[in-house]
């Protein structure tokens, strides 16, 4: 492979954004079907009431809840990949770090539309802000699910804010080479960015500051998360493991789906020299790490239901492993740890097809952790006689498929639209002696 | 610095920069900045810079979030005084999620005006005297001098292996 050179990366990332073929506008037209179909399913929800859905007494948290905690935790890992991998000075992240923390800010913005669906009354949402409502009630911030509304909320601006604060000097490099009406909007766009020395000398310093905090930040976003059940006091939610258990398991999901967005982008834009197959072995490695974490929490919990004598926990997890969602339970424990083993053969972590295949898996088995979580919790409570049953009707799969068509889209648009590769981290990485010429 | 000239010196290579730095340094013609695509640590070594001080506006947003997450959790909490699950009405515990959170946030916004306000940007009239090259694979050395020094300046950076642009 040729050695990369600054001309080079530049070349290649421009090229991205050239004008998009006849079927890139087919595949965004069949997402915007697709989010379409989730809206309308909405919008019926809205008018029908939220009975629509399948949550029922016990089971008042479905698949709103679950796509809710799945998005939140995608996010997760970019913000581990431009933060904190940006603080411990790990070079491999530079060439993915951009596409990571546009899926951050993507993934909040999904996650964030979750409870106003789950909310029913969508127009009642201003409850949740600090301001008091007709009966002159304030919010009452001894609740979990207001700390998740300034969790999320913080999140989804901080991430924002670093995004563009990192794409700041790549928006110049393109306004410097565009002419026209993109030249103009990137005009706008950059702030007129020069890469002055002054600029550079503020600009590493409060960048580093945005690392700084938004390492932080993201643990106690999902730590808030966990929070939100774990203060219940459901069976198989209250436990003090849930936080340090979500983390781990949003970032496994979310460097999951790193590899199911990267696979595919470094095969249609050529980024073969850029994103190589060691940066996503790198990040399998990684996947196995968050793998036996997550690994370690589920048998850590079997552990503490039997230790601890209380019968209502030993029923939870009993009816975990053999009751009516066993089969979501199997799925998440041979997805999210056994499968991701396979990545301690060398050639299967180096092997694309596997990578995908396996990044894949991990996120389907992700999902169906949040599954067997929260609806297991409510659906086995205390009283025999309050157990009940959940599945999810079609209004609801119908807004499932929405987020998901909704998430695919935007990263379609930037994909085309802005670099999807930071042009100055990778120029960096050379400078700093990293060889990704593979 | 009406009547000045502005020459830039394009290089390739960031360590060229710093010899030329140094050289400029000892010479008779004004250093204006250096344009760079990347942020190097040996031109900002070269320079002598000292340390920004956005940090300090990230840090009195830190400050001013932590206050302001406190105070918006007791305010509410005060406003109906109705005691849940038999906590204290300010339960400093779970307000200190509020004010962690509110601390970041506010951290960032200080960071960002920092950012700003020191960069100063946005600046759309800054472009003056830059080249676009300086965002890809170049870096920009500009100088100021009087006219009758324009030859010599433009010898200088040719010496030191640069390109020569001279602004009109």
């Amino acid at each position: 492979m040729p050695q990369l050179t600054y001309a080079s990366i530049d070349q290649t990332v421009l090229n991205t954004l050239g004008p998009p073929k006849r079927y890139y506008w087919a595949i965004v037209a069949v997402l915007f079907l697709g989010v379409l179909t989730g809206a309308g399913c909405w919008i019926y929800q809205i008018f029908v009431g939220i009975g629509a859905g399948g949550q029922n007494n016990p089971v008042a948290w479905g698949t709103y809840l679950i796509n809710f905690v799945f998005w939140v935790g995608i996010a997760h890992s970019g913000t581990l990949i431009s933060a904190i991998l940006h603080l411990f000075r790990a070079g491999w992240r530079n060439p993915i770090a951009r596409a990571a923390e546009t899926m951050t800010v993507f993934a909040v913005c999904i996650a964030g539309l979750f409870p106003f669906i789950h909310l029913g009354r969508v127009w009642m949402v201003y409850y949740m802000l600090p301001i008091p409502n007709q009966r002159l009630l304030w919010p009452n911030f001894l609740s979990p699910l207001m700390f998740d509304v300034i969790a999320i909320s913080t999140y989804l601006t901080v991430s924002s804010l670093f995004w563009y604060t990192g794409l700041l000097p790549d928006l110049a490099a393109v306004r410097d080479r565009s002419q026209g009406t993109r030249k103009k909007i990137f005009d706008i766009l950059a702030l007129g960015w020069t890469g002055a020395h002054e600029q550079w000398r503020h600009y590493t310093r409060g960048y580093l500051f945005f690392a700084a905090l938004a390492t932080p930040l993201v643990i106690s976003v999902h730590s808030v998360v966990s929070w939100d059940f774990a203060l219940g006091i459901a069976p198989g939610w209250h436990t003090t493991i849930f936080a340090p258990y979500f983390v781990a398991g949003a970032i496994h999901s979310g460097l999951a789906m790193v590899l199911t967005l990267m696979i595919p982008l470094r095969k249609i834009f050529n980024y073969q020299n850029i994103i190589t197959t060691e940066v996503l072995e790198n990040v399998a490695k990684t996947i196995v790490f968050t793998g036996l974490i997550v690994g370690f929490a589920y048998a850590t919990e079997f552990f503490i239901a039997w230790y601890s004598h209380n019968t209502v926990e030993i029923e939870q997890f009993r009816w975990r492993a053999f009751g009516d969602y066993r089969w979501g339970f199997y799925f998440m424990v041979f997805c999210n740890t056994l499968i991701p083993l396979l990545f301690l053969f060398k050639n299967i972590r180096t092997t694309v097809a596997t990578l995908f295949i396996i990044s894949l898996i991990v996120n389907f088995g992700m999902w169906w952790e949040r599954f067997v979580i929260i609806v297991g919790g409510v659906a086995r409570g205390f009283s025999p006689h309050a157990w009940g049953l959940y599945a999810p009707t079609i209004v609801e799969y119908g807004i499932m498929l929405g987020s998901f068509c909704l998430f695919f889209f935007f990263f379609l648009l930037f994909a085309k639209h802005l670099p999807s590769v930071s042009m100055t981290e990778m120029k960096e990485t050379l400078e700093q002696g990293g060889s990704h010429a593979g | 610095m009406q009547g000045k000239k502005y020459i830039m010196g394009l290089f390739k290579d960031e360590d060229q920069v710093v010899s030329t730095l140094a050289a400029l340094k000892e010479s008779a013609y004004n250093f204006q900045r250096v344009h760079s695509p990347i942020p190097s640590h040996k031109i900002m070594a070269a320079l002598e810079l000292k340390k920004s001080r956005v940090g300090w506006f990230t840090l009195a947003g830190g400050i001013l979030g932590l206050i302001s997450g406190f105070a918006l959790a007791i305010f509410c909490a005060i406003q109906w005084n109705l005691i849940v699950s038999g906590k204290p009405i300010i339960s400093l515990i779970p307000f200190f999620i509020v004010g962690f959170e509110f601390t970041i946030l506010f951290a960032v916004f200080g960071n960002v005006i920092g950012l700003l306000t020191q960069t100063k940007l946005p600046d759309y009239k800054g472009i003056a005297y830059y080249d676009p090259r300086c965002s890809g694979e170049h870096f920009g050395v500009l100088a100021a001098c009087d006219p009758n020094q324009q030859e010599g300046l433009k010898d200088f950076f040719q010496q030191n292996g640069g390109e020569v642009k001279v602004f009109e």
